[in-house]
């Protein structure tokens, strides 16, 4: 059985699509997807309509909608141009959580990868099992143990070099393979760590390179911190994601009892994943999440910055500009430093880098990735950057990518 | 082998048949819900598709061809047996020529897409339906989608100088050319454009291209009569005057918009109409002039004039959207917003206007009342609710008397949006009051020599 306020929400969230295609347009996994409608914005709120219906009407369904929903990247580019307000990336997260949901009839359509990275998200309190390899960053430098303060970084820099050959190795198995591993994986845990052997090692020097680079912005800026090192959890992004709410709800209250013991009351993030999933998410499972969240751009000292005449190409995160309230500072910090231009497809109209579909559709989200370069190389910019390690993830393909802490990092007077 | 296996043979893995693969296409921006086609194809090259139509002309399979999937009277939705083509992975611009005055696009492009190109050059393509960013090339050639610039530039139909076709039989044809004047036959550009699918598949089109305007000026001004819009129209049109954009708002339509979009307009004002002037800098302003002193002949609460670019685009966007913001207004999500779609000669606006009005007001029609009144081009936007059975009849019958009063007024049931499903009796009302059935004969025996298995979107535009 369905709970009804899940059904409901399903309803809610389809029943005023009027099928005008206006998202499709936008949606930048149908272009991908070589034009499978049940891969674009408006098939998923046509699927999640039929859904409701045969979940209404019969308490089950023969369509197997998951990869439908799945494959969306919850950019959330459709609702700013549907005319009726709908969210096709709303009602795909409804729709996965039905999936996933405890005795839901479409039990066997959740997928064996996402189920494994649930799996190990609960055991190790990282998706791969990997907190030591992602706490390896921080040797020598120095944090203040007794701030109440927290640079928190939510792994996610962290996992990119892990998720990248994943995303590789998925691409050359196949679907069916990979999910046939991963169903393996997901009963046995304790190997998921064995993907700790397949990183990308250039990747892992950039990232943590941008790791250093945050540190030492703040600490420019006179911040001081603390960090949890190794026992840094991941802050369940996935869990939410792949609409494993229980799990998630479970996981997010140890996350924020781990930073209650800790003395913890101001959290730096610096991802804008795990500034959402902290921002807004947790307080929706967490009784008096009461942590200020800031995002570390807010903390560095602006006139650190040397005014530099480089064009360069921003490619903004979703999250920052697709969803609300905008969040303007890493345009604006940039622009201290260089001349920010933007593809046209950017504010309202941004195109996401594919990222959030590298681990379960890498295809995909390389097919995303290339048109997205295709709009940045268009641009004015001679060198391009990000602000979320997903999105320089993708998108470096060439090594012709910067993350905004680096570029920033380059740009301090003297 | 099967029709789906031959199908697979041609276009590899795009060619879907599981129903989650299936239902999305079942759906276009009409209230015609399609049957499920046997399989979806979405082939990328126009050899594929000649390939994919001899099968189905051997098989005597029907073909429902799609594009954006943006029709508002069902044509891009399968009617019984039968696959759907769709040709959206044709999204290339292939060859734009200053010159020369063209472009050539594929099908799948969108509007959007191909203008935004087309700046690029300093020039545009100047149909522009409200689905312009949804619409693509294939769809809007088929359906002879207007918009708001019509007014000055006329609709598709002024805009299309060739294509390729496959025809149902699986040939590949190329009609017209890459000039802008050929007498060469029978115009059969012509003849795809509005055809609804029915008679070939474009794979490719030759439009004409203009350079973008160095200048744009905007007149408004609002009324409390509906008659006065009308004449101020006429008098524009007698006068010579030709704008880029003429456009009406009622009442109710406007209040949407400053619901939606913060728009305001004047308390008493029951009609807004919008004048475009695109000119020269020398002489945008005595154009714009020239335009407010006729609207002003007609009893105004206002008149304003601008050449704000920014304010105009605010405007323009809002107008564009106004079938958006009224969605917003629905009492139910069970309710859709129908648009009536008709077209009068100028001089026939006023009366056409009044007794529109007093049709609504006869049926209890709810409706939102707007149009591109530069081209006589009226659109009822009426509120319907799919599952009252009784609203859904009142809805009927106000859409086929529209359309009696379009005739009466020596206009027609379908300005721009076509005929496809919805519109087959009004059609045949059309030329009944024209006392010319005999045209819909002869476009029936047109249609069976295109395609004389009727495989072609069977089903719509003409009735069997």
């Amino acid at each position: 059985m369905i709970d009804a306020r899940l059904l409901e929400s399903l309803d809610n969230a389809t029943k005023d699509c009027i099928s005008c295609g206006f998202c499709e347009s936008v949606c930048p996994t149908l272009p991908a997807s070589d034009y499978d409608l049940s891969r674009g914005a408006r098939g998923r709120v046509l699927l999640g309509r039929a859904l409701y219906k045969d979940l209404k009407e019969k308490g089950a369904t023969e369509v197997n909608v998951a990869d439908s929903f799945y494959s969306c990247l919850d950019c959330f580019a459709c609702v700013h141009v549907c005319p009726a307000g709908v969210n096709a990336g709303e009602v795909s997260d409804i729709a996965k959580e039905i999936i996933t949901a405890t005795g839901s009839p479409l039990e066997s359509q959740k997928k064996n990868v996402a189920t494994m990275i649930v799996n190990s998200t609960m055991k190790y309190g990282n998706p791969l099992g990997l907190r030591k390899k992602a706490a390896s960053w921080s040797e020598g430098l120095e944090f203040d143990g007794s701030s109440k303060t927290l640079l928190y970084t939510g792994n996610m820099y962290q996992l990119m070099p892990f998720s990248k050959s994943m995303g590789a190795m998925k691409a050359k198995l196949g679907n069916r393979a990979a999910e046939r591993i991963a169903g393996y994986f997901k009963s046995h845990p304790q190997f998921i760590k064995l993907s700790g052997m397949f990183q990308d090692r250039t990747t892992r020097e950039e990232m943590e390179n941008s790791l250093r680079n945050i540190y030492a912005l703040l600490r420019k800026s006179g911040a001081d911190f603390n960090y949890l090192g190794e026992k840094e959890p991941y802050p369940g992004t996935f869990l939410y994601d792949l609409g494993y709410m229980e799990e998630f709800k479970e996981y997010a209250n140890t996350v924020a009892d781990l930073f209650r013991s800790e003395g913890v009351r101001r959290i730096i993030t610096i991802d804008p994943h795990t500034h959402n999933v902290l921002k807004n998410n947790y307080p929706g499972v967490v009784k008096n999440f009461d942590f200020e969240i800031v995002y570390y751009l807010d903390l560095l000292d602006n006139k650190m910055f040397e005014p530099g005449e480089e064009d360069i190409e921003y490619h903004e995160p979703c999250y920052f500009t697709l969803r609300e309230p905008v969040y303007r500072e890493p345009e604006k910090t940039l622009s201290l430093a260089g001349n920010v231009h933007k593809p046209r497809r950017s504010g309202k109209n941004n195109f996401c880098c594919g990222g959030p579909s590298e681990l379960l559709y890498p295809e995909l989200a390389h097919s995303v990735s290339e048109r997205r370069r295709e709009q940045l190389e268009a641009g004015r910019g001679r060198r391009v950057v990000t602000a979320c390690p997903i999105c320089y993830a993708n998108l470096n393909r060439d090594r012709d990518v910067t993350d905004i802490a680096n570029y920033l990092s380059e740009h301090i007077k003297g | 082998m099967d029709l789906k296996d031959e199908l697979r043979s041609i276009a590899g893995n795009h060619v879907f048949s599981a129903k989650e693969e299936i239902i999305p296409f079942l759906s276009d921006a009409s209230y015609f819900t399609g049957d499920e086609p046997i399989a979806v194809v979405v082939p990328g090259t126009a050899e594929e598709v000649s390939k994919i139509m001899a099968v189905c002309s051997r098989t005597e399979t029907p073909v429902v061809v799609r594009g954006g999937g943006t029709s508002l009277t069902g044509a891009s939705v399968l009617k019984g047996n039968g696959i759907v083509i769709s040709m959206n992975r044709f999204d290339h611009v292939l060859e734009t020529s200053v010159e020369d005055k063209y472009v050539v696009a594929e099908p799948g492009v969108r509007l959007d897409e191909l203008n935004y190109h087309l700046e690029q050059f300093g020039h545009f393509y100047p149909p522009d339906p409200a689905s312009s960013r949804a619409a693509t090339v294939g769809g809007s050639l088929s359906t002879n989608a207007g918009g708001l610039r019509a007014a000055m530039y006329g609709t598709t139909k002024n805009w299309v100088l060739g294509m390729e076709v496959v025809m149902p039989d699986g040939q590949v044809l190329q009609f017209g050319g890459k000039t802008l004047k050929r007498t060469s036959g029978y115009d059969l550009t012509s003849l795809m454009v509005g055809a609804e699918g029915t008679l070939g598949i474009i794979t490719k089109a030759i439009l004409k291209i203009w350079p973008l305007p160095e200048t744009k000026g905007r007149a408004v001004a609002y009324y409390k009569s509906i008659e006065s819009v009308g004449e101020a129209v006429s008098e524009l049109k007698r006068l010579g005057i030709t704008p880029m954009i003429a456009e009406f708002l009622d009442r109710l339509t406007m209040n949407s918009i400053t619901r939606n979009k913060g728009l305001k307009f004047p308390q008493d004002a029951e009609y807004m109409l919008i004048i475009d002037v695109a000119s020269t800098r020398e002489s945008v302003e005595r154009e714009l002039s020239g335009a407010a002193d006729v609207l002003k002949k007609f009893g105004p609460i206002e008149v304003t004039t601008t050449t704000d670019s920014g304010e105009m685009e605010v405007m323009y966007e809002a107008r564009k959207g106004a079938y958006a913001s009224l969605l917003t207004e629905r009492e139910r999500s069970t309710q859709r917003v129908v648009i009536g779609d008709i077209v009068v000669p100028a001089s026939k606006l006023a009366d056409t206007l009044k007794e529109s009005i007093e049709k609504m007001k006869e049926l209890g029609i709810h409706s939102g009342l707007v149009g591109h009144v530069g081209d006589g081009n009226i659109h009822a936007n009426i509120y319907a609710d799919l599952e009252d059975e009784d609203e859904m009849e009142r809805v009927e019958k106000f859409q086929r008397e529209f359309g009696a009063i379009a005739i009466r007024h020596q206009g027609s049931v379908s300005a721009e949006h076509g005929i496809g499903m919805e519109k087959m009796d009004l059609l045949i009302d059309e030329f009944e009051g024209k006392h010319s059935l005999g045209t819909l004969e002869l476009m029936k025996k047109i249609k069976r020599v295109f395609d004389p298995g009727d495989i072609l979107n069977r089903g719509k535009l003409l009735r069997r």
